[in-house]
């Protein structure tokens, strides 16, 4: 469970390495603890295990989709409180809103500034640990 | 008694009576001669019995003569007229057998012979009237079918004049120009795809050909694509069938998404050079200098934009051009209900009042088959649909009582073919089309599959339906043009057939309020191509006028004004030889009206009243009352004095003076124009 005064865990759900790498780098410099899957198939079971915060889902997965990986996880009740950001290429206003309406907090199109992810990984998981980050970082 | 006896036995019994009365007599002048002058000798008593008995026989002879005319030779004559007359004035009656009755059976046999003759007629009459019946029907059916075709159907002589058009090809060819039998279809469409493809056919002789062409409206620049079939008949320049379909939308949304892509990769292009170039010039493993790393962020940051930036507008001109009709959304609704009802599914439906632009059939199908696969997993066993309007568009849900449908499950099904063996599309494929997507989600306490639709608008009522017509005749395909008026034949020539109604009967001070038109066409009245307009005359109509022609200030008020009107009727009455009664009046309005609309009413131009003193003679009324009464025109009471019940009365009363005028040999429009000169000397004509 998320609570004040300790850090906020991140999985990445994403099968493309370099973005993978980006992602990482960016939730070190966050002060976020996090973790990647690169298969749709595992996610659910890493995130059972994890139970992140946050789950940074891509939605072109291997295997599994990052929708059914999404409404999988709104259908545990354990995971309830855990926050899904899905990203995807495509974008169009009915991809956001099938997102939304599989469960999923936030929707974020590809190519994104990270000053745009940061912001919304931050709306979501609100003031925590991750705001001591180090200095000069972002 | 005698009646009973046959005809022969009685002509054998009326001449061997006069036999023997010849032969009585003889012997009694004989004797008479014998007893009288026995003393004078035997010439004198031969003499006298000579005289006598001929005096008996001739009187016996002009008996049976006048038996004979009684009796047979009056008779026969009165059944020849009663035969002709049965036989060519289609006299129905029975035939009096009495006229003939010593004429034995010949009576009964005329008769039976007039009765069979007309049994024979009015079977014949009954099995025409069949036919024509049956055959006007085909033709009603026809002119429906190809009134409703989708596409813009019109039907050219080798000449590129139109022979037929339906009210599509109306919409299509534009405005300009109002369109009409004869008409040159390049009045509409620019000739040169059309002349190319006409040629090609012709040069390829082969008769099934197609040649598919795109074409332009002389008007408006429309782009239509047009198929061209030569049609059978018109020997070396055959005509053709041209269907048009308008693709200005088509082309426009395929030009922009060219664009799109052009651009695309211009935008791409260069910073990925840049990219590839700016981080080749660092080896592999050392940091980027600080103002190549800058760079890099900078071509990077210009990608990224472009990305985004055409990625939004691919996204929301991705229906454009979609050659997909609107569909009602209660017409998509009650298609689903019944699919699934078909499949043994309880279902309800409802829809918001909506046009959805999309593949009814293909979604149909694809959301039936969705329920089949919930219910056979056991999900739901009943079904509610609705189509209500969601955020610009519309959102088609299909929902249940129940557990919710796993995303994952609803993506397998998606990826299967809708119906095997039918429709081999995939649900994904149909979605991929649409440009949309389909999610499960709960609606309420109820499971769903959504589906957004993202074209659809608020239907309103159902619009009044328009007046479908085709307007043909298939006579002018192999009609021979002669291009010079004067030599033409009457019923060869083009007529627009005019009147106006007027503020006052001044043409250089009154103006027109009201100006109708028809046309006449290879010698027949066009119903589909009337012009009828009243005309804003820019001044007050006077309260006199208005009890004639019962046009107020109020019903013309909104009406175009006399340019405008006179602009329009010049384009309707092109080509045309222009009709009147009392010409000269009307024409003046118009003619006043040429300097605003820089164009001059050239037409021949023929006057009714003219023509009726050439058929009647100078000293006649040759008013349009007197001259359609005398014709056995009727104008409608309702009619009279409306610009297009007097138009419509001089039409038919036009073409019923040019059959009078064949009838004296008066054949061409030339041959008119001297008859009317002479009979008209005292009246203006108007053709110069």
């Amino acid at each position: 469970m998320a609570g004040e005064g300790r850090k906020r865990r991140v999985l990445v759900v994403e099968d493309e390495d370099n973005i993978a790498i980006a992602l990482d780098f960016l939730m070190t410099r966050e002060g976020y603890e996090h973790d990647r899957v690169a298969n749709g198939s595992e996610a659910l079971a890493r995130i059972r295990a994890m139970h992140p915060d946050l789950v940074l889902l891509d939605v072109m997965l291997p295997e599994v989709s990052g929708y059914e990986i999404c409404q999988d996880v709104r259908l545990d009740p354990t995971l309830n409180d855990v926050k899904v950001l899905m990203m995807t290429a495509r974008g169009s206003a009915i991809e956001r809103r099938k997102g939304m309406a599989l469960g999923a907090d936030g929707f974020i199109t590809k190519p994104f500034e990270l000053k745009e992810l940061r912001e919304e990984v931050r709306r979501l998981l609100g003031p925590g640990e991750a705001e001591g980050r180090p200095a000069g970082a972002g | 008694m005698i009646e009973r006896l046959g005809l022969r036995l009685r002509v054998l019994l009326i001449f061997a009576g006069l036999l023997a009365g010849a032969l009585a007599a003889l012997v009694g002048g004989l004797w008479l001669g014998w007893s009288r002058q026995a003393g004078a000798g035997v010439v004198p008593a031969l003499e006298l019995g000579g005289i006598a008995a001929g005096l008996v026989i001739a009187g016996l002879v002009v008996g049976v003569w006048y038996l004979f005319d009684l009796n047979v030779a009056r008779p026969i004559d009165s059944l020849a007229s009663a035969l002709r007359a049965r036989a060519h004035a289609d006299v129905a009656s029975e035939m009096d057998g009495e006229i003939a009755r010593y004429l034995g059976d010949l009576a009964p046999a005329a008769s039976a012979a007039a009765q069979r003759l007309a049994e024979t007629r009015n079977a014949l009459a009954e099995a025409v009237a069949r036919e024509t019946t049956r055959l006007a029907d085909e033709k009603a059916r026809l002119e429906t079918l190809l009134s409703d075709a989708p596409v813009g159907v019109v039907l050219c002589t080798g000449a590129h004049r139109l022979a037929f058009y339906n009210s599509q090809a109306v919409d299509l060819l534009g405005t300009g120009a109002a369109p009409g039998l004869e008409r040159n279809l390049f009045d509409y469409l620019h000739a040169g795809p059309i002349r190319l493809a006409h040629r090609r056919l012709i040069e390829g002789g082969e008769p099934d050909a197609a040649s598919d062409l795109l074409c332009t409206t002389v008007v408006g620049a429309r782009v239509l694509a047009a198929r061209m079939r030569l049609l059978a008949e018109g020997g070396a320049e055959p005509g053709y069938v041209l269907t048009l379909r308008d693709v200005t939308s088509d082309l426009a949304a395929l030009t922009s998404r060219e664009a799109l892509l052009s651009e695309m990769l211009d935008r791409m292009r260069r910073p990925a050079a840049n990219l590839q170039t700016l981080l080749q010039v660092v080896p592999e493993g050392e940091a980027l200098p600080p103002d190549l790393g800058a760079a890099v962020r900078q071509e990077v940051a210009g990608l990224a934009a472009a990305v985004r930036d055409l990625g939004a507008r691919h996204e929301a001109g991705r229906s454009e051009g979609w050659p997909v009709a609107f569909v009602r959304a209660a017409d998509l609704v009650d298609g689903l209900r019944a699919r699934i009802e078909a499949a043994g599914l309880p279902v309800t439906a409802e829809a918001a009042e909506l046009l959805l632009r999309c593949n009814g059939f293909e979604l149909i199908a694809l959301v039936s088959r969705l329920a089949g696969q919930v219910a056979a997993a056991g999900l739901a066993a009943g079904f509610a649909v609705s189509l209500d309007e969601e955020e610009g568009g519309a959102m088609l849900r299909l929902s249940w009582k129940g557990a919710p449908l796993p995303v994952g499950r609803l993506d397998r099904w998606l990826a299967e073919p809708v119906d095997p063996g039918g429709l081999e599309v995939t649900g994904q494929a149909i979605l991929a089309s649409h440009a949309t997507e389909a999610w499960p989600e709960r609606h309420g306490d109820r499971a769903c599959i959504c589906l957004p639709i993202r074209q659809a608008r608020r239907a309103g009522r159902r619009p009044k339906p328009i007046a479908r017509a085709v307007v043909y005749d298939f006579d002018l395909l192999s009609k021979v043009r002669n291009e010079k008026v004067a030599d033409s034949r009457l019923e060869d020539l083009t007529y627009v057939v005019f009147d106006s109604e007027t503020t006052g009967l001044m043409p250089q001070q009154d103006e027109m309020v009201q100006l109708a038109a028809v046309r006449i066409v290879n010698g027949r009245r066009v119903e589909g191509e009337i012009f009828d307009t009243l005309v804003n005359p820019g001044r007050p109509i006077p309260p006199a006028s208005t009890e004639v022609h019962g046009i107020s200030d109020a019903m013309v008020a909104d009406a175009p004004g006399v340019a405008e009107v006179v602009r329009r009727f010049h384009a309707f009455a092109e080509g045309a030889v222009l009709i009147a009664h009392n010409a000269p009046f009307d024409m003046e309005f118009l003619r006043r009206a040429e300097f605003a609309i820089g164009k001059r009413f050239d037409n021949p131009i023929l006057d009714t009243v003219l023509l009726s003193a050439v058929v009647y003679g100078q000293t006649e009324v040759h008013s349009l009352d007197a001259l359609t009464h005398r014709l056995g025109i009727t104008i409608p009471e309702e009619a009279r004095h409306t610009a297009i019940g007097d138009t419509v009365a001089t039409a038919d009363a036009f073409l019923k003076l040019v059959q009078i005028l064949k009838a004296r040999g008066i054949v061409t429009f030339g041959e008119v124009l001297t008859e009317v000169r002479r009979h008209g000397r005292l009246m203006k004509d108007l053709n110069g």
